[in-house]
């Protein structure tokens, strides 16, 4: 049987993140730009990776249209100024674009297709409005393949409540209101100033500098989050408070294969240990890191007892609530989401992956630990996780 | 069109001012009074304000394209208008931290002037349009730039920039040519052009850069400035001020302070903007930029799709034509001659051009004596001999192969009705550098076949000019009354270095004993029988060009001996009142229309207007208002 190389994460780095829409500091920069200035950052940070050694672009899109249209990893390669002989693909399976990119480089990269890869995602949700493009086949409903719900993700929240009466809304705000302060905090020390570059954008008042996340709202309260109407339903519990805004934003990551790493003599920060996906209920498809959860640890012959950090994905409080409960983690464990989340920072779908990355690499160099997770739930009713070991 | 506006943003300590007018890049940001008074506003933010950096830039693709050309008539007190500009840009060079201008696109006259008073310039490295084309109108850069320029960069730049480039087409500076000029401080990529910008600007207010420039060589500043001179002379032979005036302003600013160059430019331009030539090229700059990009008299339909070429003749302006359509419209183009040695001439001519620009290009022309490959021709365009009856047996040929085609002419000053052709597209020699085409209209000429005539010159990148279909049309007929003055001079015992004198003395590119040998005499002279034919009272005969058409001396038969200055009046007479004809007979829509053609098929200079403008300023007709 042939072996497979190991595979590193060398280093991560995204854009601030920005509010969808007329009034959100991106909506006159274009998504392939937005990407274009991640790659352009993470190559200039790491100047001993030759770029004619990349051996492919993977690149994450929600929206294959317009602006993130043109086989975005070949089209943001050009952009970026690498070599013609690098090639690029895009890829796309909704919220784990990144993450998914990622793991479709790392397989190139263990089967020695490539000694290093560059993988990431963009998502311009003010220019590409999510469902926009897309044309539900009428089967779904016709023939009762999956509930109506499921097609809009902050029901599939609502859902989430209705199935674990457990967790109320004043659970989820609590979450919310964490996560804020975390971010506040973050925004004080190194982590974003390590995973974060700033960027002038042209805007209808002239050009800014984007350097912050346009979510934040580090004074948000319970009294505040109590106050907000439900967002998705009459009388429901998910509010714009304790969710994840309509965002825009880019990330990239290089990521290494064994022997690369050292012929190049990188410093790779974290090692691909397991990684899984996994298919629940498309209207509770929050649940879909737990399977993905259990399936990587089952994998690695790990329990969770062993993982230091976990970088999880927040589109809704209630669906880290969700994998908490079943897992056995308690909401405010300072393991989960140290830096705060999506909640605090935006969602920008295809994007999110390798942001969660970036931290967790930076959060267990911060800390010591050796096993990081990180996971996020998608639409249509998956999960995805990928569990790293830290080697920085 | 949305007024300009500077906005102030906080990049940290950084001041980030914007230049944008709102629209996109198609409407260039200019500088007019309501851009001031904004600009006024920023400068008081900078000044009261905590700040260790300012950065000026445009918005994207251009940075700022100078003064509003709508704005040049209305000036009352000219000096009003260049204080304006010394009072605020000195403000800007006298801020207490780095400024640095970060020119992202076209940077024309006041823009660069801004960017001149910053005390570092950045430049993206696509921006292909930087430069000073005041002098082009007759007028002078006169917010500082005759003074800053060469302050920077030296004489020899300055007098390029300001003053050779003007009179060269307007020639502008490339990026790189302006950072070897050292105009500009720092070239980045432009992918992230404004986040270096930006970090050039931090990294000056720590002083861990500097911008370390090579102080400007006056050594040789005589020989400069008369080298430049006698290049000025050569191409407007004294007929405008402005070439020269900056020229001296130039030369001043090695010795001046700022504010004593300041002065002597309020000085130059309140002579200059109120001058016949600044007011004439206003104007001529309207009838070429906008005017003939837009004109009235095109229909509204949809043009022909064109796939396929055909071109009767193989001579000198067949090739040049066909060479033309191949490398612009990139379709099959087919000729056809008489004689196989001529097509095959041609053919080795046309694929070698075309060639150079894609290599498969070559494979489209083709070519034969017989009509075999003109089925399917979209349109078939001829140019053989300069004769109604051959051009009629051509005509009725392709009709009988081509019968869907658009059949145009070349012809310069025939009929184009009574040849059998649904309209003219007129081309000059050099058709790789003239701009005009005469695109010529009879009443036969279907709305599709002017539409498709009209795009299809758009597409050749040629500037398309609709006039009637009367002989001579407009270059030819205005050019022929002229030269028919000359003619009559010399017939009087005038020389060739008279006549030459006197159109010289207008400020013409060219003399016309020059531009004679050029168009060919033969030529000239058939052009001018056509003329007689139609108009014989205005275009008699004439004994020397007859005789210089048989490579003969000109004789003098009369004794009426004028002076330069008579046969230049003689000439303008005659101009007007050709022009008038034409307009009485509606060979064109308005007098702009004549401009336009003189200004872009004959190189009139912009500071005559084309010619309209100069003959009203010089009391010799009265046009009213011209709309253009």
């Amino acid at each position: 049987m042939r072996e497979a190389r190991e595979v590193f994460f060398v280093d991560g780095i995204r854009t601030p993140f920005g509010k969808a829409g007329p009034k959100g500091q991106y909506w006159r920069t274009r998504a392939d730009d937005l990407a274009v200035k991640a790659v352009r950052e993470l190559l200039r940070r790491n100047p001993e990776i030759p770029v004619e050694r990349i051996g492919d672009v993977a690149f994450a899109a929600t929206a294959q249209v317009g602006d993130q249209g043109l086989t975005l990893g070949r089209d943001v390669a050009l952009l970026a100024g690498l070599p013609e002989t690098v090639p690029g693909f895009a890829v796309d399976r909704m919220c784990a674009g990144a993450l998914t990119a990622v793991t479709a480089a790392a397989g190139e990269l263990a089967l020695g297709a490539v000694d290093v890869a560059l993988a990431g995602g963009v998502e311009h949700m003010g220019h590409h409005p999510m469902g926009d493009e897309v044309d539900f086949n009428p089967r779904y409903l016709s023939e009762r393949l999956i509930d109506e719900s499921a097609a809009v993700m902050g029901q599939t929240a609502e859902n989430l409540h209705d199935r674990f009466p457990a967790i109320t809304k004043e659970r989820a705000d609590a979450f919310a209101v964490r996560s804020q302060q975390r971010a506040a905090a973050a925004w004080q020390d190194g982590v974003m100033r390590e995973t974060v570059v700033p960027l002038t954008v042209f805007t209808d008042d002239g050009w800014k500098l984007a350097e912050r996340d346009e979510f934040l709202r580090p004074d948000t309260t319970m009294e505040g989050l109590a106050a907000l109407k439900p967002a998705f339903r009459a009388g429901g519990r998910v509010t714009a408070g304790n969710s994840a805004g309509l965002t825009d934003g880019a990330t990239a990551a290089f990521l290494a294969a064994e022997g690369t790493v050292e012929e190049l003599g990188l410093q790779p920060k974290l090692r691909l240990v397991a990684f899984a996906y996994a298919g629940v209920p498309p209207h509770l498809m929050g649940l879909g890191p737990v399977p993905a959860t259990q399936q990587v640890l089952a994998q690695a012959g790990l329990t969770l007892d062993d993982v230091d950090l976990f970088e999880l994905n927040e589109p809704f409080a209630v669906q880290v609530l969700t994998w908490c409960d079943e897992l056995g983690v308690a909401a405010d464990d300072p393991r989960l989401n140290p830096y705060g989340g999506a909640i605090a920072c935006g969602h920008p779908l295809a994007a999110t992956g390798v942001r969660l990355i970036s931290q967790l690499a930076y959060g267990l160099r911060e800390r010591g630990g050796r096993y990081g997770l990180t996971a996020l739930c998608v639409g249509m009713g998956m999960g995805g996780a990928v569990l790293w070991e830290n080697v920085g | 069109m949305a007024e300009t506006v500077f906005t102030l943003n906080a990049a940290g300590r950084i001041a980030l001012v914007t230049i944008d007018n709102g629209e996109d890049y198609r409407k260039p940001t200019t500088l007019g009074r309501s851009a001031f008074a904004s600009a006024v506003e920023v400068l008081d933010a900078l000044e009261h304000g905590d700040w260790e950096a300012a950065v000026f830039t445009g918005k994207p693709f251009v940075f700022c394209v100078g003064a509003d050309i709508d704005e040049f008539g209305k000036v009352e007190d000219p000096r009003e208008g260049i204080q304006a500009g010394h009072e605020l840009f000195s403000r800007i060079r006298a801020l207490p931290f780095p400024t640095v201008a970060a020119v992202n696109g076209a940077a024309l006259g006041g823009g660069l002037e801004l960017a001149l008073h910053c005390g570092a310039r950045t430049l993206a490295s696509n921006v292909r349009h930087l430069g000073f084309p005041e002098v082009a109108l007759s007028i002078i850069p006169g917010w500082g730039g005759t003074q800053l320029l060469p302050k920077l960069a030296g004489p020899e730049a300055a007098a390029k920039v300001i003053v050779l480039n003007p009179l060269r087409q307007n020639r502008l500076l490339q990026a790189v040519d302006a950072f070897e000029l050292g105009i500009v401080d720092r070239l980045f990529d432009p992918v992230e052009f404004l986040d270096e910008s930006l970090q050039f600007a931090r990294d000056l207010a720590s002083n861990s850069v500097s911008p370390a420039r090579e102080e400007p060589d006056w050594s040789d500043v005589e020989t400069v400035l008369r080298k430049a001179r006698s290049r000025v002379d050569d191409a407007v032979h004294g007929a405008t001020r402005a070439p020269y005036v900056a020229l001296d302003l130039i030369a001043g600013a090695q010795h001046w302070t700022l504010e004593e160059g300041y002065a002597a430019e309020e000085d130059a331009m309140a002579e200059l903007l109120v001058s016949d030539q600044a007011q004439a090229s206003a104007y001529a700059f309207t009838v070429v930029e906008r005017r003939s990009k837009k004109p009235p008299a095109l229909p509204d339909a949809k043009p022909r799709r064109i796939q396929k070429v055909g071109i009767v003749g193989a001579g000198l302006m067949a090739t040049q034509i066909a060479t033309l359509f191949v490398k612009r419209l990139e379709v099959p183009v087919v000729l056809r001659d008489l004689e196989q040695s001529r097509v095959d001439e041609a053919l080795q001519t046309i694929r070698k051009e075309a060639s150079e620009k894609k290599p498969f290009l070559a494979t489209l022309a083709d070519g034969g004596t017989g009509w075999e490959q003109f089925p399917g021709c979209d349109l078939v365009l001829e140019a053989v001999f300069e004769e109604l009856d051959v051009k009629r047996e051509v005509f009725a040929a392709v009709r009988e192969v081509a019968p869907d085609a658009i059949l145009a002419t070349n012809t310069s000053s025939l009929s184009v009705e009574a040849m059998g052709a649904d309209v003219g597209l007129h081309f000059f020699n050099p058709v790789a550098l003239m701009p005009l085409v005469e695109i010529v209209r009879h009443r036969g000429t279907s709305a599709e076949a002017l539409a498709t005539a009209w795009d299809v010159v758009k597409r050749l990148r040629k500037r398309g000019v609709i006039v009637g279909d009367a002989p001579g049309f407009v270059v030819n007929r205005v050019l022929t009354r002229v030269s028919r003055v000359l003619m009559e001079a010399i017939e009087n015992g005038n020389t060739t270095e008279e006549t030459d004198e006197a159109m010289l003395g207008l400020g013409m590119p060219m003399a016309p004993s020059v531009l004679l040998t050029m168009v060919g005499p033969r030529v000239a002279l058939h052009v001018l029988e056509t003329m007689h034919a139609a108009y014989p009272d205005r275009f008699p005969l004439s004994p020397a060009l007859e005789a210089i058409a048989n490579g003969e001396e000109p004789v003098a038969t009369g004794d009426n001996r004028r002076s330069v200055e008579e046969i230049r009046r003689a000439v303008l007479e005659a101009a007007a009142d050709e022009i008038g004809h034409m307009l009485d007979e509606g060979v064109v829509g308005s007098p702009a229309d004549i401009d336009a053609c003189l200004i872009l098929g004959a190189g009139y200079p912009f500071f005559l207007g084309g010619l309209t403008k100069h003959l009203e300023q010089a009391g010799l007709a009265e046009y009213g208002k011209i709309p253009a």
